[in-house]
């Protein structure tokens, strides 16, 4: 009896192989390095630009705060994960400052504070489960090691937020958009060899092995084995 | 889902691997297509939750560490679980810990499927009819106070696993405020007989053995390494054992009806007569010819052609085996849970210990065991004794309110005892419980229990090793299911109602177990520490360690009150002994219903997810029967039906199954997997403890005609390696053990 189930079987795997595949081709079409990704609708309509953005010296109440993105992002510098930031961390500024306690978004914010919930944020950048991408080593790299402004290395990834209201995903976040920069010479060095922002520090530990160019610029690519992302 | 059954009919059926290949290679490449590209980026569709408030320690991603015991059997192993996003993830070995040393065991580990197991009992549950109706815990508690009102003390009874520490001392003013002495603790598999005898021949219930410092260890069944009082802490001995002492590679020597995992570790296994342990061993002392006053009678009967016969172990490996203890000095005896099993089970254990007297083995391989300071907290012990008492009582109809916690009787009690019947009989039955078992399901009132890592306690270890210590048990995570309640918090809201002055202080569990822990501080070891540095210290290492107090062994071989039954003839009708097999990950069968356990193969026969029949190949060429044959084991009792599997390993007049399997309640892993060989079981008693003899139930076999595949992990062809070798090797009479290290 079984013999002839196995013809039914096989065109049944092969249906449902067709239809996973055609299934998937219903999402979102791919993004392209300009392309943006989805607006994503969120429960609170948390305003970056507010916060992040560059003061307006002209008219203070509409320009932005300048904070630093890892005063509330505090996790992204000690885990590989960069997590979101606990309502706690809303409510420790938000409950002295008067000013804004009744705008609607805030009047909001106090509601799932007073009912000790977590706000459910949709999450805006994923990666596939057999990526991972480590925070941490951006930031310690970027931030610690070469003394880049925090929003321009957190931008690399996360694009202009202080442009931004919600954030929305700026980058394709594909292996390739990643190994373009993983795989290019980065000068480790300015002229003359000198390190550049806090490196000294580090080279004390170990120094860049790359040899230097005509100008004396060591030049060195980030980590590009396979293993460095899929483990 | 795929359960056992048509996984047999696809293995039984032309529906081969090619076939099978072929549909995973289809559905492979399924899966491989729309795996491709970035599709898989689900921006804006999953819901990331933060914290609400977070601690400074909590980083999502980084795990943080707690140690707590575990609670999968009652070693007492001390854990240290990791903890992610207030989840706990994985449990591994404390380091600090003298009884396991950072290791954990694979029952261990799949302690976490038991933690978020879908089959938890998660409200407490009332019965209507043939229905369990959910009710909440003020109404459960008010009803056990009402069930109480106006019963007398014994008509009350209490039935546990073992248990120790502070739940234990709760329990028992719990009990003494209802005016009950009845507390029976039952563990379906405790070396019961083993503690009587070693009580006779060292004074002690469970010296510590150091098979570290042996140079030989002479196990008669004792599967140290497998499932024996505290298997992770021997696997540590038993490694230094195998790198010396002196330069002596320790030599181990397994005596057994059916081989254990112990079994195949030893160098030299030698197979005998089911039940004649004893006799071997004081063949064994015949041949080493240094006893002396009444041993030194005792054993003159006992010679090597009489023992050879008895036991069917040839002359010549008694004597090897006798050349060899005399030769290498110290040597270790030790008597297990297959010498034990018998109704001269105290009989076989003494003439063991005897073995060990002689060798004058007590006081260095054997030495004092350590108690704690707080006799209170000492493990409460006990075996099927103690169940056959509750049996009896039940069966009169003397109890009104019967308690059950942490013991699955109507799965583990004999078949012969027909508990559930008997349990039918008591008036009002209250089952504290993890899963709706089959004890559970008997129950008209059934409270779900926290899990042992949601759960406060503290844990005395039956078997200590270099010092004393108390266990700290504490939650790693919060409670899964809001209705469960920890078993300390239900007690103290049962002593509430009976003693509310007493007890009022205490707002649970948690309070009375800080408060008690804090009022014995100096005893603890935290003297002139301030009460919240000390309790969290505490907590943060998970065991407290003490000095305790060493007894002393009684070194003094006698050989009085040792007498042998008369070889009794083989029984006609049910000619092969039953073994049941105790195996190292399902034990007595409460945690069966953790899938990893049922996954993980049984480390002899490779089978995965079912139950079999040991039968020795050349029995089984007598019978006719091939593997994957179910036959119908049929003793007094009643029968189970099973597939065989041809196992050299064992002795050819008996037949093992492995316990644990076979439940038809419990849970999804675990109803409907394999047979239960306690169901079949006699009630013959060991004749001075009045524990089960559970290697006396004699059997028959009967082919039912159906044949299956064996799901096992090694090679069809019964693990033949076609001629190759693993590795080249010598048997051990051929080498001068002496010299070769």
């Amino acid at each position: 009896m079984h013999r002839f189930l196995r013809l039914p079987i096989l065109l049944v795997g092969l249906f449902m192989a067709v239809s996973s595949y055609a299934a998937n081709n219903s999402q979102p079409a791919l993004t392209t390095e300009d392309s943006l990704g989805p607006q994503v609708q969120q429960p609170i309509e948390f305003p970056h630009n507010r916060h992040a953005g560059n003061h307006d010296a002209s008219d203070p109440a509409k320009g932005g705060m300048e904070i630093n993105c890892q005063y509330c992002h505090t996790y992204a510098r000690r885990s590989a994960v960069a997590g979101i930031p606990p309502l706690q961390k809303c409510i420790g500024c938000h409950q002295s400052i008067e000013s804004v306690r009744n705008k609607p978004r805030i009047v909001e914010l106090f509601k799932y504070w007073d009912a000790k919930k977590a706000i459910p944020w949709k999450k805006v950048h994923d990666l596939p489960d057999f990526v991972r991408f480590n925070h941490e080593r951006h930031i310690k790299r970027f931030i610690e090691q070469q003394d880049r402004p925090v929003q321009e290395a957190c931008g690399y990834c996360h694009g202009d937020v202080k442009e931004m209201t919600v954030a929305r995903r700026q980058k394709p976040l594909a292996m390739g958009w990643c190994a373009s920069c993983h795989e290019k010479d980065h000068p480790v060095t300015a002229e003359g060899g000198a390190p550049i922002g806090n490196q000294a520090y580090w080279y004390s530990f170990q120094k860049p092995v790359a040899a230097q160019d005509a100008a004396a610029v060591i030049k060195a690519r980030g980590p590009n084995d396979c293993w460095q992302c899929h483990k | 889902m795929i359960d056992s059954d048509s996984v047999k009919q696809l293995a039984g059926h032309p529906f081969d691997r090619r076939d099978f290949l072929k549909v995973l290679g289809w559905s492979g490449t399924a899966v491989a297509l729309s795996g491709c590209g970035n599709t898989s980026i689900e921006d804006g569709r999953e819901t990331v939750v933060s914290y609400v408030e977070a601690s400074d320690y909590m980083v999502p991603g980084i795990g943080v560490y707690y140690n707590s015991t575990c609670a999968q059997c009652d070693a007492g192993c001390n854990i240290n679980g990791r903890v992610r996003e207030g989840r706990v993830l994985k449990l591994e070995g404390n380091p600090d810990s003298g009884i396991n040393k950072g290791k954990l065991c694979g029952l261990g580990q799949a302690g976490v499927q038991h933690h978020y197991n879908p089959d938890r009992v998660r409200e407490p549950l009332l019965r209507n009819g043939s229905k369990g109706e959910a009710i909440t815990w003020d109404k459960a508690y008010a009803l056990i106070a009402e069930k109480l009102a106006g019963v007398q003390g014994d008509e009350i009874a209490f039935l546990s696993g073992g248990m120790s520490g502070h739940l234990k001392v709760l329990l028992g003013n719990y009990l003494d405020s209802l005016g009950t002495r009845n507390h029976f603790v039952y563990e379906a598999i405790a070396p019961s007989v083993v503690r009587a005898a070693n009580v006779k021949a060292y004074g002690v219930e469970m010296p510590r053995y150091r098979l570290d410092k042996a140079k030989v260890v002479l196990s008669f069944g004792a599967d140290f390494l497998g499932a024996w009082v505290s298997p992770v802490h021997f696997s540590q001995q038993y490694a230094q054992f195998r790198k010396g002492v002196d330069g002596q590679r320790g030599v181990l020597i397994q005596v057994e009806s059916k081989m254990t995992l112990t079994g195949a570790n030893a160098d030299r296994w030698l197979v005998v007569k089911p039940g004649t342990e004893g006799v071997l061993a004081l063949g064994i002392i015949n041949v080493l010819g240094t006893a002396t006053g009444d041993v030194a009678e005792l054993v003159k009967g006992y010679d090597p052609v009489r023992v050879s016969r008895e036991t069917g172990v040839s002359v010549s490996h008694i004597e090897k085996v006798a050349a060899l203890l005399r030769m290498r000095s110290p040597s270790l005896v030790l008597a297990g849970s297959a010498a034990e099993g018998y109704a001269h089970g105290s009989q076989n254990a003494a003439a063991i210990n005897l073995l060990n007297q002689v060798l004058g083995n007590v006081g260095k391989t054997i030495e004092a065991p350590v108690s704690v300071p707080f006799p209170q907290m000492a493990p409460a012990k006990g075996n099927t004794a103690a169940l056959k008492s509750l049996n009896d009582g039940l069966a009169a109809g003397k109890y009104k309110v019967v308690f059950n916690f942490a013991a699955n009787p109507v799965f583990t009690a004999p078949g012969a005892m027909k508990f559930k019947d008997n349990f039918a009989k008591a008036g009002f039955k209250v089952a504290f419980a993890h899963y709706l078992d089959e004890t559970a399901l008997q129950a008209d009132l059934v409270l779900p229990l926290d899990s042992a890592l949601e759960d406060w306690g503290t844990q005395v270890p039956e078997y200590m090793t270099e010092g004393a210590q108390i266990n700290i048990q504490q939650p790693l995570m919060e409670r899964l299911h809001a209705n469960t309640r920890g078993m300390g918090d239900i007690v103290l809201a049962l002593l509430k109602q009976r003693k509310a002055d007493e007890y009022k202080g205490f707002e649970d569990y948690y309070a009375y177990l800080r408060g008690a822990m804090l009022q014995n501080k100096g005893a603890l070891g935290g003297g002139g520490v301030d009460d919240d540095t000390f309790w969290n210290e505490t907590l943060t290492r998970g065991i407290v360690k003490l000095a305790g107090a060493t007894g002393a062994l009684t070194t003094h071989a006698t050989a009085a009150g040792l007498v042998f039954p008369a070889h009794k003839e083989a029984d006609e009708h049910y000619p092969l002994h039953l073994i049941p097999g105790v195996t190292a990950s399902l034990r007595d069968g409460r945690h069966t219903n953790q899938p990893w356990l049922q996954e993980s193969p049984d480390p002899l026969t490779t089978i995965v997810w079912d139950s079999w029949v040991e039968i020795h190949p050349k029995k089984a060429t007598e019978l006719g029967i091939v593997e994957g044959d179910i036959v119908e084991v049929t003793s007094r009792t009643g029968s189970v039906k099973a597939q065989v599997y041809l196992f050299p390993g064992i002795h050819p007049e008996a037949v093992s199954i492995p316990v644990g399997r076979g439940h038809d309640a419990m849970g999804r892993y675990a109803k409907g997997y394999g047979v239960n060989p306690f169901q079949i079981m006699d009630t013959v008693f060991e004749a001075a403890t009045g524990e089960l003899a559970m290697h006396e139930t004699r059997v028959k076999i009967s082919k039912t005609g159906q044949r299956v595949l064996v799901v096992k992990d090694e090679g069809a062809a019964g693990a033949l390696q076609m001629g190759r070798k693993i590795a080249s090797r010598v048997s051990t009479d051929q080498i001068d053990l002496s010299k070769e290290v």
